[in-house]
């Protein structure tokens, strides 16, 4: 039991991370930024790429490089760098639709095109084999935690650890912060912000590029847990974190990350003759969440003006 | 005058039609003759495939520089079957219409269940290079393979690992049950541990290939405390698997499976690859001449030791080859109307024997492959835990 819990916390945490990039954005805008998969899956490879000086490998020559930085620095730089391409992203696929009071569903359509560019991107240049981390570059992380009969990887509490330490700091953020001020503000109403005094286009820019920093660590984590399978897995991923914000409550932080959480555990409890199919789990659990409570968990039921 | 015209046009178009139907029926055979080879060469499928694209250039290579076909060289033409099972209908679709005499493919069991059929009913020989699932020759006449069928390679790991620590006990297997092959292969370990006596099977746990997540699975095993774990695979998740599986304390013996068997894993397990037993239809160490052809050929260009796909794919090229000299002694090839030329190659293959890098081989009337020599390697990891061989158990 314990077991289930510890191996689902782990998953449902980075899940909830992720997740959190599309409330935030969600809430700002009314739209999901499905870029935001493809600036996972960047993340991961960039981090990997630091780490192991390896570059291309795809249609692109490997190129090696002794240039090795150590995993911690590569995975911030990454973050770092995923915030100033989410950003951009902003600016170029979500601004002019913006400008001109375009339908919710051109976002929509605008961030999946540039997803489908991104990975395709990724695929030219390090093609769609399996990357893994070089075991020594994560030599401080123990390899084993036991406690009498529970197992866990170290690596896996790590990613717990990160995650909910993120996840924490990010939510007092909100709660306490002129930013989350701002936020709350903007999300209620640009216009009436704007008049306050709050600097509107600033704060959605910040906030993108929040979801970008949010969605490279997410894929690092992921990584270097487990491996890159190759560029679309950061769309599956994004599918998945669709499940997450759906079931937690579009718009609600707190929910996207309860929802992360429960799928997660969810999963992990799928008995081991199924677990193949935990995929399936996920979507069934939209597919329910939508018909049951369509709001979500902690979603407000909004009113319908006629 | 209007009604001549008509008539003109119909004659016109019925020409044209029957002149173009008449020089599909009467393809001729001319030089260089083209032998079609559908591998994956993307996706995670391509860390085998590049590896038998390199056997069949070799081959390729090689028999050119024998005089090929009774003086007319052979060309071998590429088609990526990729990962999935539209892919490799697509490869071999695009082969059938470049008029190959043979298609040597593809890289998958999976994937020859969906695509051999085709070349079968277009009565074009094909050789399974790496299809070692059960009953892939039984999917027609016109299907061979050179791969041995798992069923009779697998058990020599299980001799191996019984030879490293008699004890052994309980026994855990894993596989993938998205790919037919791993499937197929489990099967086999699980039927063998169950017929063994001395052995008990402590529980079987299914994967995906898509997987990177193998906690569930290797919690599960974790808890029948097995003596031995068996893992059919493919190389990226089969490595995967192996380093969560050793991450998470298990220490005693792990066989894997032949999709395993490539130095692609390497890098996957890294260090936690160590040890793992694999069953080989092939060893870079047997003494029959033609494999030391290969291996030098290899080492030439690649400077190490030549694996286990890159043997059989250019097995495969041999056996076209051979069988088209022995063909070319009775009838030149290039006389050869293109139809007959296939129904008499596929004949030929399985009546003839070859002296190849996998020993002496021939096959039963099923296509078959009947082979004699098989071996247990293990892995060893070098310092630097990113390259490793396959050292041969004697």
């Amino acid at each position: 039991m314990l077991q289930i819990l510890l191996n689902g916390l782990s998953i449902g945490s980075v899940y909830a991370l992720f997740a959190l990039g599309y409330a935030l954005v969600f809430s700002l805008l009314g739209v999901i930024n499905f870029a935001q998969g493809a600036v996972f899956a960047i993340g991961a490879y960039l981090t990997w790429s630091l780490t192991s000086g390896s570059w291309g490998g795809g249609q692109l020559p490997l190129w090696e490089t002794d240039v090795r930085l150590p995993f911690l620095l590569a995975a911030g730089i990454s973050i770092v760098v995923c915030a100033a391409l989410s950003a951009l992203i902003e600016r170029f696929a979500f601004e002019p639709l913006r400008r001109r009071k375009a339908e919710p569903l051109l976002y929509l359509v605008s961030s999946l095109g540039v997803a489908i560019v991104l990975v395709n991107a990724l695929l030219l240049i390090y093609g769609a084999e399996t990357r893994n981390f070089d075991l020594e570059s994560m030599s401080f992380i123990p390899v084993l935690v036991e406690w009498g009969e529970l197992r866990v990887r170290g690596i896996q509490l790590v990613i717990l650890a990160i995650s909910l330490l993120s996840l924490a700091a990010l939510l007092l953020i909100f709660r306490f912060s002129m930013l989350g001020k701002a936020l709350r503000a903007v999300a209620e109403n640009q216009t009436t912000a704007s008049l306050l005094g709050i600097p509107v286009h600033r704060t959605i820019v910040l906030t993108f590029a929040l979801s970008g920093a949010l969605a490279s660590l997410a894929g690092t984590l992921v990584a270097s847990g487990f491996s890159i399978p190759g560029p679309h897995f950061g769309l599956l991923f994004g599918l998945k974190g669709l499940a997450v914000i759906v079931l937690g409550g579009m718009g609600e932080i707190s929910g996207a990350v309860l929802g992360g959480l429960m799928l997660g555990l969810i999963e992990a409890a799928v008995p081991a003759e199924y677990s193949g199919y935990k995929e399936a789990v996920a979507f069934a659990l939209l597919f329910v969440g939508l018909m049951v409570r369509p709001q979500g968990l902690l979603g407000r039921r909004t009113l319908e003006k006629l | 005058m209007r009604a001549n015209r008509s008539v003109q046009r119909i004659v016109l178009g019925g020409a044209l039609l029957i002149l173009a139907h008449s020089s599909r029926l009467w393809a001729v055979v001319q030089g260089p003759l083209p032998i079609g080879v559908a591998v994956s060469q993307t996706s995670n499928v391509a860390l085998l495939g590049q590896e038998q694209v390199i056997g069949v250039r070799l081959a390729e290579e090689y028999f050119n520089s024998k005089g090929g076909v009774g003086g007319t060289k052979i060309q071998i033409l590429l088609e990526d079957s990729a990962a999935d099972e539209a892919s490799t209908i697509n490869a071999f679709n695009a082969l059938l219409r470049k008029n190959v005499l043979a298609i040597i493919g593809p890289t998958l069991s999976q994937q020859a269940f969906a695509a051999d059929p085709l070349a079968d009913k277009a009565k074009v020989p094909v050789i399974g290079p790496s299809n070692t699932a059960k009953g892939i020759p039984q999917i027609g006449n016109y299907v061979s393979r050179v791969s041995a069928p798992i069923a009779i390679v697998a058990p020599h790991a299980l001799e191996a690992a019984l030879k490293r620590n008699p004890q052994l006990k309980s026994v855990a297997v894993l596989f993938a049950q998205n790919d037919a092959f791993s499937t197929s292969e489990s099967q086999t370990f699980q039927e063998a541990v169950k017929a063994d006596k001395r052995l008990q099977l402590g529980t079987a746990q299914k994967f995906q290939t898509t997987d990177t997540d193998f906690t569930t699975q290797v919690t599960e095993v974790m808890k029948v405390k097995p003596d031995l774990v068996i893992i059919s695979g493919l190389a990226a998740d089969g490595g995967n698997l192996v380093k969560q599986l050793r991450q998470l304390g298990y220490k005693g013996l792990i066989i894997g499976g032949n999709g395993l068997n490539t130095p692609n894993v390497f890098p996957v397990c890294q260090k936690y690859c160590d040890g793992i037993l694999i069953a080989q239809a092939y060893s870079p160490e047997a003494p029959d001449p033609m494999n030391k052809v290969l291996v030098d050929l290899y080492q030439k260009k690649h400077k190490k030791m030549p694996g286990q796909f890159t043997a059989q794919a250019f097995t495969a090229v041999q056996v076209v080859v051979e069988a088209l000299n022995a063909l070319d002694q009775k009838k030149k090839i290039t006389s050869y109307d293109l139809k007959d030329l296939r129904q008499d190659l596929n004949k030929q293959i399985l009546s003839q024997s070859y002296q190849t890098p996998l020993g002496a081989i021939s096959f039963d009337k099923d296509g078959e492959i009947v082979q004699k020599s098989f071996y247990v390697a293990e892995i060893k990891m070098e310092a630097d835990n990113k390259n490793g061989t396959f050292a041969f158990l004697k």
